[in-house]
Order: C-alpha cells, then sequence, then structure tokens
C-alpha cells in the first residue's frame, strides 16, 4: 500500500511541476470562462476565480464535493463544501471517512470540518488553473468507545490524561491543479490536490524535542475536488 | 514544498490506525538472545528506564549513555513508550530503543492502553504478560494497568502468574518481578493488592520488584514483607536504574547521565 501510495503521490507531484514549468514560461490569455464573467479590461489577470454564488436558502446546497486519501481522517473521506469570499478564496467542508478494521482494531468512521484558504489560482492555460499554495485547518472526530472527549468516570480525576482521544486538530498545506470543464458539463471544473498535514499531539510533541524532525510529523495526502455548476 | 513533498513524505489515515511500519515481535526476538546470553551465569546487571512518553531527545540521550557502558546484560523499560497511545509514537521510541547495543524488552504502560494502544503494542513488542530468565534469575514481566481495563481481562492476570509458579524453569534460582504500575498507585487493582502479594511470595527467591508510573525515584516496602519496590525515574528526569545480581544478594545504582 505504501509502495502504491509513492508512486501516486510521486505522479500528482510530477504532474504539478511540469505545470509549474509551464507557467513559468507561459502566458495568460484572456479567456471567456463558463463561471466567470471577465470584463475586457481584466484581461490580464492570472486569476480567473470569481465566486458564482447561490442566492437566498440555495446558499445551502453546497458548490463542490470532495473525496480525499488519508490526511488522518480516515482511509478515504467523503465530503461537500461550500466556497465563498470574492475569489472563491475560502472553502468550508464536511466529509464523512471510514478506517477499514485491518487498519484499526476494528472499524471506525470519522467526521471532518476542514477550513481552507486559496490566496492564489494561476491560469496557465485555456482549461488549465495552478493554486501554488493552499493552507487549512480541520477537525477530525472517530468513532468508537475506547475514545472520549473527556475521560470516562472510572478515572479519579476528569484530566486524568489531560486530552481528548476523540478529536484531533490538524493544519495543512497543499497545492492543487484545476481542470476547467467545457461549458454544459455536469461539473464545472475538477481540482486535483494535494496536502502535507500536521496533527496538534505532533506538532505539542516537536516543540519540545529536537529529535523529532518535520519529516517525522507530517503526513502526505491526495484528492480530488469536483466543482458543480449552477444551473441558471 | 513540493521539494518536501517529494522526500518521501509518510502517509496516517488515522494517528490511531494501527499500519505499523518497522519491527515487530521486539520481546521474543530480543529474550531470545538475553536467554542465549546469558546461559548458565549466576550474575546479572541490567538497566531500567521508565516513562520514556514525549520525551525523544532524553530518550535518545538515555540510548547513548547506555551505550557507553559495557557491563550490561540488557535493558528493560518499565512502561509509558507513548504518551496519547498513538501508532506513531511506538514506533518511534521502538526505533530509539533499537539503537541499544544490548537487548531490550519493553513493559506496557497505562498510556500505552490508550485508544489502540494496546493492540499496538501487542504487535510491534509482544504480549503484555511476559517472563524471561537471565541466567539463574527469573524475569516476570506484567500488565498492571487496570484501570485501563474492564472486567473482561483480569489485570493483573493471575493465570499468567499461576502458570509462571507452576512452569518454574529448573535453572532459575531468584525471581525480579516488574510492571508498570505498583500496589496501591491509582493504575492498580487495589482490591487484590495483598493476593498479589501472596503470590508474589511463592516465587523462589524473590530478590525485588521493579516499576514506573509515579515519575519519581522512590525505594518502597510497600508490603512491609521485605521485598522492596523500585520506582524508576521518567526519562525526563535523566536518570536509569542499574541493578546488578551476584550470588550473594543484589545492588541498585541510580545513575544520571
Amino acid at each position: 500500500m505504501i509502495a502504491s501510495g509513492s508512486n501516486f503521490r510521486g505522479g500528482v507531484l510530477l504532474l504539478l511541476w511540469l505545470l509549474g514549468a509551464l507557467l513559468s514560461g507561459g502566458e495568460c490569455r484572456a479567456q471567456g470562462c463558463d463561471s466567470c464573467r471577465v470584463a475586457p479590461e481584466r484581461s490580464r489577470r492570472l486569476d480567473r476565480r470569481e465566486h458564482v454564488g447561490y442566492q437566498g436558502v440555495e446558499r445551502i446546497v453546497p458548490t463542490h464535493l470532495k473525496v480525499q486519501y488519508a490526511g488522518g481522517m480516515g482511509f478515504l473521506s467523503f465530503g461537500a463544501g461550500w466556497d465563498y469570499g470574492r475569489k472563491c478564496r475560502w472553502e468550508t467542508d464536511a466529509l464523512v471517512g471510514f478506517v477499514p478494521h485491518n487498519y484499526s482494531d476494528k472499524f471506525h468512521a470519522t467526521f471532518t470540518l476542514k477550513q481552507n484558504y486559496i490566496p492564489w489560482s494561476i491560469r496557465c492555460s485555456r482549461r488549465l488553473a495552478v493554486e501554488p499554495f493552499t493552507c487549512g485547518i480541520y477537525m477530525n472526530f472517530i468513532s468508537g468507545e475506547d475514545y472520549w472527549v473527556r475521560e470516562p468516570d472510572r478515572y479519579p480525576t476528569s484530566r486524568y490524561y489531560g486530552f481528548t482521544s476523540r478529536m484531533r486538530l490538524h493544519l495543512c498545506v497543499g497545492q492543487r491543479l484545476t481542470y476547467y470543464l467545457r461549458e454544459g458539463n455536469a461539473l464545472r471544473h475538477v481540482t486535483l490536490f494535494y496536502e502535507l498535514s500536521v496533527s496538534d499531539l505532533d506538532l505539542i510533541a516537536k516543540c519540545g524535542n529536537r529529535t523529532l524532525a518535520l519529516s517525522d510529523i507530517v503526513y502526505f495526502s491526495a484528492g480530488v475536488k469536483f466543482q458543480l455548476i449552477r444551473n441558471r | 514544498m513540493t521539494a518536501l513533498a517529494t522526500a518521501g513524505c509518510q502517509v496516517e489515515y488515522h494517528p490511531y490506525d494501527t499500519r505499523i511500519r518497522g519491527a515487530r515481535g521486539i520481546n521474543a526476538r530480543n529474550i531470545a538472545r538475553i536467554e542465549q546470553a546469558c546461559a548458565g551465569r549466576r550474575t546479572l546487571r541490567f538497566a531500567v528506564l521508565s516513562d520514556t512518553q514525549r520525551w525523544y531527545d532524553e530518550t535518545r540521550d538515555a540510548v547513548a549513555a547506555l551505550n557507553e557502558r559495557s557491563d550490561l546484560d540488557f535493558v528493560l523499560h518499565a512502561g509509558d513508550l507513548a504518551d496519547f497511545g498513538m501508532r506513531a509514537e511506538f514506533e518511534r521510541q521502538r526505533d530509539l530503543l533499537e539503537r541499544l547495543h544490548v537487548p531490550y524488552v519493553v513493559l506496557i504502560g497505562n498510556h500505552d492502553c490508550l485508544a489502540t494502544g494496546e493492540r499496538i503494542f501487542r504487535e510491534i513488542f509482544g504480549p503484555v504478560d511476559f517472563a524471561f530468565t537471565a541466567g539463574n534469575v527469573r524475569m516476570v514481566c506484567l500488565n498492571t494497568n487496570s484501570l485501563e481495563f474492564d472486567r473482561s481481562q483480569s489485570v493483573p492476570d493471575f493465570d499468567f502468574i499461576g502458570s509462571q509458579l507452576t512452569r518454574y524453569p529448573a535453572e532459575a534460582e531468584r525471581t525480579v518481578v516488574a510492571m508498570h504500575a505498583q500496589p496501591y498507585s491509582d493504575q492498580f487493582d487495589n482490591g487484590v493488592a495483598p493476593y498479589f502479594q501472596s503470590r508474589l511470595w511463592e516465587f523462589p527467591g524473590l530478590e525485588f520488584c521493579v516499576h514506573g508510573h509515579g515519575h519519581r525515584f522512590l525505594v518502597e516496602d510497600i508490603f512491609g514483607d521485605g521485598v522492596s519496590y523500585y520506582m524508576c525515574d521518567n526519562i525526563q528526569k535523566r536518570s536509569y536504574l542499574v541493578f546488578t545480581i551476584n550470588e550473594t544478594g543484589y545492588d541498585c545504582e541510580r545513575v544520571e547521565f
């Protein structure tokens, strides 16, 4: 599993590197875009994102779906999210995942609430854009009676261990590659992304130990985002 | 950042997943080495360290200090390698202890039992109750973290203790009992403490008991029966214990590094 994960990671990262090279020598042209309204005076802008939001009660409809592998939130996680902000820089996701029984003591479900910030999107061709930096924070909850938010009553004090085993907080950074689909497609665009994440407990351990390297506490994950189109 | 990601980053499904990487079956492998190296001897010297949870720098330094010695037969870790019971904690501590020049055995502590910790401990190190013979000394290593287990299993495991008494090896003449949490601690099932004492008394030549959990050095005759319980510092205090057992008795030395 680890070997195949390494191949997958390598493929994603090679693709991003190649597009980065393309970008450095490339040239952005004014493009029509099925999800953006672009005025002629803004034709030279690299970031073509523009939030096309729902109105009223339709705002509860998710703007995108996500599938993510690993990242401390389960073997696979599936979820939906909402992007907002003038250039879709902010995303909030809710994902449900699972840890199979062969990778744990038994099957566990997980729930993740994730906040993402994607400051830049750089269009490098008619249909491709690179988001060279993303960051985020997410809370993950795991199911199971052996986990707690506060210690069970059998312990002599409510702070016997002083931490919650049911919930973990993670910080992440990453990169994305977005492919814009043709108009009329059911999806607006598809994004491949990877993230490097660290949990709160590992971060605390790293702060007190020179022995721990950054590579000891940072974990790789990858996923796909499907941007949903709005019917007008 | 792409370069960092290409540097062979690891993957984690969950901090409590059981996708263990690296060596497993540590205790069984090292017990075989200890029994072979000490066979037929009547003197023994071993070090004890304990409660190394999340103190990786100090654990690394302890391993380096122990490696400077050439007079040890083995090292015993009295439990609490992990602080939160996470898989990565066990792997990191194991990888540090693997640098020891002499074989080592590890007991389970209460922190090691959290979430999937016990399962991970069993896969990496082995059963939570075990025993081995070093020379003419029988080392009996027990799981005493009763607070972490429900009534479906007996902790301490008196069936295991009984089997150790009935199958006591012929070459052993003296006994040392090791555990993480001592009797009358918050973890121990103190309702059975007198029974625990009486069963331990049945071991031939019971010399002393050694444990951790208290995060300080302490020598106490807990039951007032002449059997001393030696509590080992947590590793943050940068010390370990050295026990020397010879024909006339035994000696305990607290060594700072």
